[in-house]
Formats: C-alpha cells, structure tokens, sequence
C-alpha cells in the first residue's frame, strides 16, 4: 500500500475542499450553483480548459463535499455506443438507493472526463450516445474536455452548460508551490518557486510535479537547481531524446531529463534497446544495462495506463541502463525509429496477407485466426509444396498470390 | 487613459437597448436599483472588456482581489504581467506584497490546514 511518504504530491496536496482549490473561483462558483440547483435548466456541464487547471479536481473535490457518488469514465475507458450505454445508462436512469440507508448521499453524478478524447474506431458513436444519456438523464452529468472547439464536440455544447477554466496564474502558483514546502519542509528559495512556477505555464499539476522532482531528496531548492528545468518541450524528437539519454553525464542529469520530456514512452523504451549494443562495447556493461532496460519494461507494463505513481520506478531502471559507464560515451549514429515498429511497418502487407488467408481457413473450418495460423497453415504448406494445385486451393478459395505466399513464407 | 474598474458592481453611461442587451448576453448581470453593473459569466470575459471600452471610448482593466489579505489591487505592479495570459481579466489573485511577504503568507494559510 502506499503510503504518505511515497506518493506523488500532486496526489497527497490534490484539494478534499473545494475552497483549497486553487484559482478559477468564477468557476468555481458556477459549476456550484449549477450542481447544488436540483432542477437544471440544462442537464450537463461541460468544465473546458488547458491541462492541470483543476477540472477532475473540482469535480471530484465537489462531489464529495455536496456528497455525491461520482460514477467516472476517462480516457483510459473505451467510450464506444456499447460502453457508454452499458455504463451510463444505468447510472443516470435510476436515483441511488443510498438515500434509503443510513449513509444517505445526495445521488449519482456522472462524470465523463476528456470527452475531446472520444475518437478512433474504439469510441464509435460515443458522442451521440452521451447526447441520448444527457436527454434521457435522471442525474447531473458533468463532462471535461482540453479543448471545446473541435467539431465533434459541437453538438454537445449546444446542450451543456459551459464552464471556462484559465490557466492559473503565475502568483496563485507561487503561492501552492509556497504551502506545499512549507508542509514538506523543503526551504526554497522565492526565485526557485518563481522559476518553476514561470515554466510551468499555468499547469499546476506540472509544477508540483517539477517542485517534487527537484526537492524531494534535499528538502532544499535553489535557483541554481532549477537551471535544470528545461521548458517543457512537447515537440523534442525522439533522436534528441536519445542524444542526451546516451550523454548524460550522471544520473541525476538522466533522471530529470525523463521525467521532463513528454516521449512517448513505448517507443522510447524500444529505441533505448535497440541501441544499447552501440552504446556498450563491452559484454558485461551491455547484459547490466539489458537487465536494467528489462526491469524498465516490466514497471512500464505495470505502471499501464493508471499506476501512474509507479513510473519513477521506470524512469530509475531506464535512468541506470545509460549510467552503467558514464565516462566510455563516444558519439554513434542511433538506430531510430525502435527496430520493432520499421519491422511492422514493412511487414504490413504480409501480415494483412497472412491474416487474409487465415480468415478463410476460419471460415471453412470453423477455427479461430489463431488456430489457423499455428495448426493448419503448416499442413497446408506441406500439402501445396507437394501439389501446388491441390483441391484445397478451390476449397479455401486461395488466390494465385497467396497460393505463392504460402509457398514462398519462411517462419511466421 | 485607463479606467480602472471594479467587477463586482461598476457603472457604465447609458446605452441603448441593442447594446444592453448585448452586454447582459456576453455575462454581465444589472443590478437595477443601484444602477451597477457585474460579472455573472466569465466565459466571454474578453468580449465584455471590448464592449465595455466600446461604450466607456476608453480602455479598461479589471482590480484583482487578492486571495491573502483580500485587497483589491491592479495589475500593473504585478512582475509576471508579459508572461499572464488573464492579466487586467478581473479574476483573483495574489497582490504582489503579500507574495514577498512569507509572514503574511504562513498566518494566513497554515490556519486552513
């Protein structure tokens, strides 16, 4: 379990009040109107804004203070027709049942978070099925979104009320950066605060964060630590990252490079791999720095897509596979992009081939993809090498060219 | 010249109906016995700002209401001013004294805690 000391301090300062929420108090006060009025003249809000501006944590902070029970989906649910309707529905027909036991609370309220990120075939039909739930609702449904004016969400702001988060200024940061140190006794220095603050551009949620990575082990920050802190760029490339993962010249200069960069991680990790062996000359350095990048990869997988607080762990493995010989760096050309994903890339025609004529063993066998690749392809390799015209070509339905492809396939 | 306004009730000359109504749609709410304006809604707060200077023929800021001692101050002495993207937006904030002064700030926050 975790415990005070090791959690992320965006989670242990995130407001239980709504008054500890900082900034945006015009909205705050009328999404508070809005959710405390019991008859709505419209039945959802939409809370709309940059990232870290306090959105999920109003909602969140609110429903528990007005007590609410908050039924969530965010953007690490699929939000197709079918999930929204297994899931809202239910929890916007019905009023709770709570209100006839001794804990009584003031009902559902529905929140659906990053709705700009409803996309893709995964989420199909999503945005009509959240219209139908909001006429049909017996609940308050509060939606969250970074940015309003994409298209899809049109329809939906015509029948929400609409909220505007700002970013949070730079004092108002300041001032939380200043209560969270006094709290963790870390000293700082104003200019320090001032400087995080500054980079962090309104997104209080990256502040903490950055206050957290440069303090927690000293207790004290200074100006001078924050040289440091990099503006965070969203658009640094893959190769840089490598550049000055493989360069660094000791690990804390590793560590705050990972946890500033804004990568995607997967591929990230792949690249790190791929690389490795131009990196480390000498076989004993290479198998440490292989077994660091394979601990990496298991936190990676555990961290998922919401332990989040688990990814310092990933970034320590990854940190100590580049810190394994600082000092034996020589610059080399890096193998980018990850190995793994050029090898998709060329073997998509063969891969859709190969799933084409497992489709059709499938068919006529009544077997799984999975079955017909593994259990009958290698049969009937054996059987078409030995008679390319065999009667099975007219019963799978075979084409010419994948008749050749099977003839001609190595392993799969 | 700049007019400095305060936004929980501030005048403007009379207008005529068009333009009232036009200010009550972008978020302001008329008090009608004091005769005062407010801000109901933030949402259009921009667009407020301009129909505002529009009918005042001058440009007008906002009074921040500090969140520490519960003053209302300008923005004009705040140092992070270029790098704010609400300045003079009449939204709280921390007046720059209070922000120097920790004193100030751990009677007033360490209480809530």
């Amino acid at each position: 379990m975790q415990t005070q000391n090791n959690m992320l301090w965006v989670e242990k300062y995130r407001p239980k009040k709504i008054d500890d929420l900082t900034g945006n108090d015009e909205a705050k006060a009328l999404f508070l109107e809005w959710l405390k009025n019991k008859r709505h003249t419209k039945k959802a809000v939409l809370l709309y804004g940059s990232p870290g501006v306090g959105k999920t944590t109003l909602v969140l902070a609110a429903s528990q203070e007005l007590e609410f029970s908050v039924i969530e989906m965010n953007a690490s649910d699929t939000r197709s027709e079918k999930t929204i309707n297994a899931v809202a529905k239910p929890a916007t027909s019905y009023k709770a049942l709570d209100n006839y036991t001794k804990n009584k609370t003031s009902g559902n309220v529905l929140f659906l978070d990053e709705v700009d990120g409803i996309a893709g075939n995964e989420d199909r039909g999503g945005v009509n099925a959240i219209l139908k739930v909001i006429e049909e609702s017996l609940v308050p449904i509060i939606l969250a979104a970074n940015d309003p004016d994409i298209e899809k969400l049109r329809p939906l702001k015509k029948v929400c009320l609409l909220v505007r988060f700002q970013q949070v200024r730079i004092p108002l940061i300041i001032a939380l950066l200043q209560k969270i140190c006094m709290l963790e006794h870390v000293s700082a220095e104003f200019e320090a605060l001032e400087r995080i603050a500054q980079n962090s551009k309104g997104d209080v949620r990256s502040a903490i964060n950055d206050l957290q990575s440069l303090s927690e082990e000293n207790h004290r920050l200074t100006l001078q630590d924050t040289m440091m802190l990099t503006s965070r760029n969203k658009d640094i490339t893959l190769d840089d990252m490598l550049k000055r993962y493989f360069s660094a010249q000791n690990i804390a200069e590793t560590s705050t490079m990972l946890a500033f960069s804004n990568i995607d991680y997967d591929d990230f990790l792949l690249s790190v791999s791929d690389n490795l062996p131009k990196r480390y000359s000498n076989p004993s350095e290479l198998a440490k720095a292989y077994d660091y990048v394979s601990r990496a990869d298991l936190f990676r997988g555990r961290v998922g897509t919401e332990n989040w607080h688990l990814l310092k762990y990933f970034y320590n493995a990854l940190t100590l596979a580049s810190a394994i010989n600082p000092l034996s760096y020589t610059p080399f050309t890096f193998i980018s992009p990850p190995i793994r994903i050029i090898t998709l890339f060329w073997t998509k025609g063969k891969r859709s081939t190969l799933d084409a004529i497992c489709g059709k063993i499938g068919a006529q066998c009544h077997v799984s993809h999975k079955t017909a690749k593994h259990d009958f392809i290698p049969y009937i390799r054996v059987l078409l090498q030995k008679n390319s015209k065999s009667p099975l070509v007219g019963w799978f339905k075979f084409t010419p060219e994948e008749v050749d492809f099977l003839l001609k396939m190595g392993r799969f | 010249m700049t007019i400095v306004l305060n936004c929980k009730g501030f005048k403007l000359p009379r207008v005529e109906r068009e333009k009232f109504v036009n200010l009550l749609h972008l978020g302001l709410d008329y008090d009608r016995n004091a005769g005062l304006f407010s801000i109901k809604s933030f949402n259009n707060i921009e667009k407020v700002i301009d129909a505002a200077s529009d009918i005042l023929g001058d440009d007008i800021v906002f009074l921040q209401h500090c969140i520490r001692c519960g003053k209302d101050f300008p923005c004009r002495g705040c140092n992070y001013i270029e790098l704010c993207s609400t300045k003079n937006l009449p939204f709280s904030c921390v007046c720059p004294q209070c922000l120097r002064v920790r004193k100030n700030f751990e009677t007033t926050y360490l209480t809530q805690f």
